[in-house]
């Protein structure tokens, strides 16, 4: 449980088993540990669902129409300034870092929700991608949760102003013309491979470094 | 030209024909559409097959295979293959256009010399995540020196660069250093080739570097064979991450993978370990050795190399001591068997004869097989002996019922008698004394003797308070079932056979006896319990107080009080009896109480009225045979001179009259007392007397029998 759970699965590993607080309990406090364990594992699931549905979308729907020469600096999220390498990600403070995560995510929140909507109503709408879009969605909101749950115990008493990226690809999702459709499709679901996995990044990076004390 | 059609070829890309490489697209314009075109040499031969035809509005693109080498494009013949209207139809042109592109591209072969092929990268790797390589492969060169470049651009920016490091990982490689290497950017690489007829580049190449991470193998793997006492041992292995990756700060995460098997096996033995850098294998072959590899695969990876090979031998399960062990036991088991091959293959048919005795064949006494074969019946019958049947020879003596006295035999039974008491096992001979179905054949002696121990051995129930054994048909008495509780006994006296056990039927082995098996003995004890019983007196040992009224009946009696007298008489003489001497009992069904010993009297007279006299005699070992003593009258009734019908004993004077002994069969009624005798006969309780003298009796007498006379004494 946890440990194997890396090879793609579409189920989420194990995640029941971790120590969770009684409904109801005020000072329950699960440990960072926990949290970091629990949100680590959310975040590389997420981006394995992620890696798949572009897979299959990409050999269903792009074969040819070479989008990606296309979708060069189009993501919405990238005007949030990420760590771009290791040294990067390793200089910036704990705090800023986690708070960047939570800005990523909550850009995601609304774009999730639409690409569900808007794959359900794809003509032939394959069934693969719809319930990974479902998926993800799902997952996303649980590890909004928890991250905002080890920002509370990192660094209580700070909130900062929900800062997150506005998402205005919509009305590319709902174009007539199917190639511009396919395309906004393609490029949302790139964008979203892409940070989902600078998420996970992030995250194991924090993780050994407050847990285990950059000794992983 | 057909009619109706029109075809107009042109040539595009000839030039690159020649290569071989790039497609040719003809492009037509025809009406019909154009199904298929061969690219012939000659008129009238195929050289290719169909090629396929993409349909483009507006124009027919005709896309060609690669056309063989033997083309010397002088001349190329397009068919076309169109149908119209069920019929095909084909047409070949010639097309004059081919034939001048043709001959423009012959000439630049001739040279050889060309603008160099198209570049291709085929691999981009990036080992740790911080660095990445791409690797091209050069087309054609053309014949000239051709210059490779790598040029790329990042997302985001609008600059384009070089390669940074042609050198680090050989040639026809970009190295890319920590420096200039993005995550999450996508490059766009492009490789130029070029050379003094000209250039070409590559496709660009989209790279994120991201989604090509493939790390080096894991190193230092070690193998150990651990063996933990009480337990099988285990082979226990460790590696290490790749030196380059940095799975500390968790920038990377690492699982791994390793793989075994015996070295000469051919399947490999897979197994996931997680993100643990160790590893136990539990089942392993011993005596084999072992080979052993590692590879790891990063979170969103590709899995790396197979480490290079560890080996490591198992030692084998057995020790030399075992070895040695099982050495001299195969040795000690192959001499022991060749000794019994020796011996069977010396001895072998006295050992099977020893084995398996020869089943004997039947045999019928006096039969004569060679009389049967000859058929003749009448002598196979005479030559079987005609053994009557049943068969009587020695088994007279058994069948017999009679009552015989024998002085030996007394004093044989006497001691018989004493050592037990009667045994369970009561079996007279049945009442009719020519009853004698069921009985078996003579038994054996050894046989006889067998039952006698057992009687011995078993002496018990002497003072049963249940019933009285009933001596049992003769059948059963074969068995010689002990039946304590068998009351089958109507009014019969108890039966105590000399030597308890025995069946009544198989005479005494001691004596050569002729009694009857009918006789039973009884100790004087019982008698007198019997004595006691039958007139409802009480069974209580009378003390030798009343010897001297024993005396009393020596002379006359009243013949009223006969019976009371005599039972006096009995009483006393109870009371001073020993046991082991032989009463009459009182037919009766009656417990046995234990009694004390009595003393023997003697039978002074019979009296006219039949009462008995008696005379007290001297406690002496009454199992000697003692000289007679001098018969003092000759009245004394010491012999029986025969049997009466109803088991009557008939006794008759005789100086020199032995004892008796008194054999009878259980009557079947119950007189109460001795001196009764409802027969009007003389009843005489029958003592042997320890002086030897016999019985006295008057004339001669019948008695009733009821009791065996045990023991007997020789008077004279």
């Amino acid at each position: 449980c946890g440990g194997q759970g890396w090879g793609g699965e579409r189920r989420l590993p194990c995640v029941a088993s971790l120590p969770i607080c009684p409904t109801g309990a005020v000072n329950c406090q699960v440990s960072l540990r926990d949290l970091f364990d629990r949100a680590v594992i959310l975040s590389h699931y997420i981006h394995n669902l992620s890696s798949e549905m572009f897979n299959e979308f990409d050999k269903r729907y792009a074969q040819g129409r070479g989008f990606i020469t296309k979708a060069i600096n189009s993501c919405h999220t990238s005007s949030l300034s990420t760590p771009e390498d290791k040294e990067q990600a390793q200089q910036i403070h704990h705090e800023d870092l986690l708070n960047l995560i939570l800005r990523v995510l909550r850009s995601w929140n609304d774009p999730l929700y639409h690409l569900v909507t808007e794959v359900r109503g794809m003509q032939e709408a394959p069934d693969s991608i719809l319930s990974r879009a479902i998926e993800i969605e799902e997952q996303n909101r649980r590890l909004l949760e928890g991250m905002e749950k080890i920002v509370g115990q990192v660094h209580p008493g700070v909130r900062e102003n929900e800062v997150y990226s506005v998402w205005s690809g919509l009305p590319s999702l709902q174009m007539a013309d199917e190639d511009t459709r396919l395309f906004a499709f393609y490029n949302l679901l790139h964008c979203l491979r892409r940070d989902s996995h600078k998420i996970d990044n992030y995250l194991k990076l924090l993780k050994c470094r407050i847990v285990y004390d950059s000794n992983c | 030209m057909t009619p109706g059609g029109r075809i107009f070829a042109s040539m595009c890309a000839w030039m690159l024909l020649s290569q071989a490489i790039q497609p040719c697209y003809i492009f037509l314009h025809s009406s019909p559409p154009v199904l298929s075109f061969t690219l012939s040499k000659e008129q009238g031969s195929v050289a290719n097959t169909q090629n396929k035809v993409v349909h483009v509005p507006g124009q027919t693109r005709l896309t060609s295979q690669k056309l063989p080498g033997a083309f010397s494009f002088s001349e190329c013949l397009i068919h076309f293959l169109w149908e119209e209207k069920g019929a095909k139809m084909k047409e070949s042109v010639v097309s004059t256009v081919v034939f001048i592109l043709l001959l423009f591209l012959n000439t630049s072969l001739l040279n050889g010399q060309s603008p160099p092929g198209k570049p291709e990268i085929f691999k981009c790797r990036s080992p740790e995540k911080e660095t990445f390589t791409c690797w091209w492969k050069p087309g054609e060169d053309g014949g000239l020196p051709t210059n490779y470049t790598l040029t790329y651009r990042k997302e985001g920016e609008t600059t384009t660069h070089e390669c940074p490091d042609y050198i680090t990982n050989g040639p026809n490689s970009c190295h890319f250093n920590k420096k200039h290497t993005s995550i999450w950017t996508m490059y766009i690489i492009t490789i130029n080739a070029t050379n003094q007829m000209g250039s070409s580049s590559s496709d660009p190449r989209y790279v994120d570097v991201t989604y090509i991470v493939e790390p080096d193998p894991p190193v230092n793997l070690t193998l150990e064979l651990k063996q933990p006492e009480d337990k099988k041992p285990y082979l226990w292995m460790k590696w290490y991450p790749p030196t380059l990756v940095d799975v500390r700060s968790g920038w990377l995460t690492l699982q791994y993978e390793i793989r075994l098997k015996p070295k000469k096996a051919t399947e490999w033995e897979t197994h996931f370990a997680g993100q643990q850098t160790q590893f136990k294998i539990l089942s392993l072959y011993p005596g084999q050795k072992y080979l052993v590899q590692v590879r790891c695969k990063p979170d969103h990876g590709f899995w790396s190399e197979w480490s290079p090979e560890s080996s490591i031998q198992i030692p084998n399960d057995v020790t030399m001591k075992d070895t040695i062990v099982w050495i001299f036991v195969a040795v000690l088991s192959a001499v022991i068997c060749l000794i019994m091959v020796a011996a069977v293959a010396l001895k072998g048919h006295s050992m099977v004869t020893c084995i398996l005795p020869p089943v004997p064949g039947p045999k019928i006494k006096g039969f004569d097989t060679h009389l049967l074969e000859k058929g003749k019946s009448e002598e196979l019958l005479s030559a079987l002996g005609c053994q009557d049947f049943p068969p009587t020879s020695d088994c007279e003596d058994l069948l017999v019922e009679f009552l015989e006295v024998d002085d030996s035999e007394d004093q044989q039974l006497m001691p018989a008698h004493s050592k037990e008491h009667p045994g369970r096992d009561t079996k007279p001979a049945p009442l009719d004394p020519d009853s004698d179905s069921g009985r078996g054949s003579c038994d054996s002696p050894s046989l006889l003797s067998k039952k006698c121990e057992e009687a011995r051995v078993s002496p018990s129930t002497f003072h049963t308070p249940e019933g009285i054994e009933k001596p049992e048909n003769p059948p059963a008495k074969v068995t010689r079932t002990r039946d304590p509780q068998s009351t089958r006994l109507e009014g019969k006296i108890p039966y105590f056979p000399a030597d308890g056990s025995k069946s009544s039927t198989w005479p005494l082995p001691q004596p050569p006896s002729q009694h009857s098996p009918r006789s039973s003995y009884h100790s004087i004890a019982e008698v007198c319990k019997l004595a006691m019983g039958t007139g409802g007196a009480s069974a209580t040992p009378l003390d030798k107080t009343d010897t001297h009224a024993l005396r009393s009946p020596k002379t006359t009696e009243p013949g009223g009080e006969e019976e009371a007298a005599e039972r006096r008489e009995v009483e006393s003489f109870c009371s001073k009896t020993d046991q082991g001497t032989a009463w009459l009992l009182p037919q009766e069904k009656s417990p046995f109480i234990s009694v004390k010993p009595l003393d023997y009297v003697e039978i002074h007279k019979v009296n006219r009225d039949g009462a008995l006299s008696l005379l007290p005699k001297q406690k002496e070992n009454s199992n000697q045979a003692e000289k007679p003593c001098a018969p003092e009258t000759s009245k004394e009734y010491a012999k029986v001179s025969r049997v009466m019908d109803d088991n009557i004993l008939v006794l008759v004077r005789d100086p020199q009259a032995q004892s008796l002994a008194a054999f009878e069969e259980p009557d079947k009624e119950a007189p109460p007392s001795l001196p009764q005798n409802p027969t009007g006969e003389d009843l005489a309780a029958f003592a042997s007397a320890p002086s030897g003298c016999g019985l006295q009796l008057g004339n001669t007498t019948e008695y009733r029998k009821r009791t065996l006379l045990e023991n007997a004494r020789e008077c004279g």
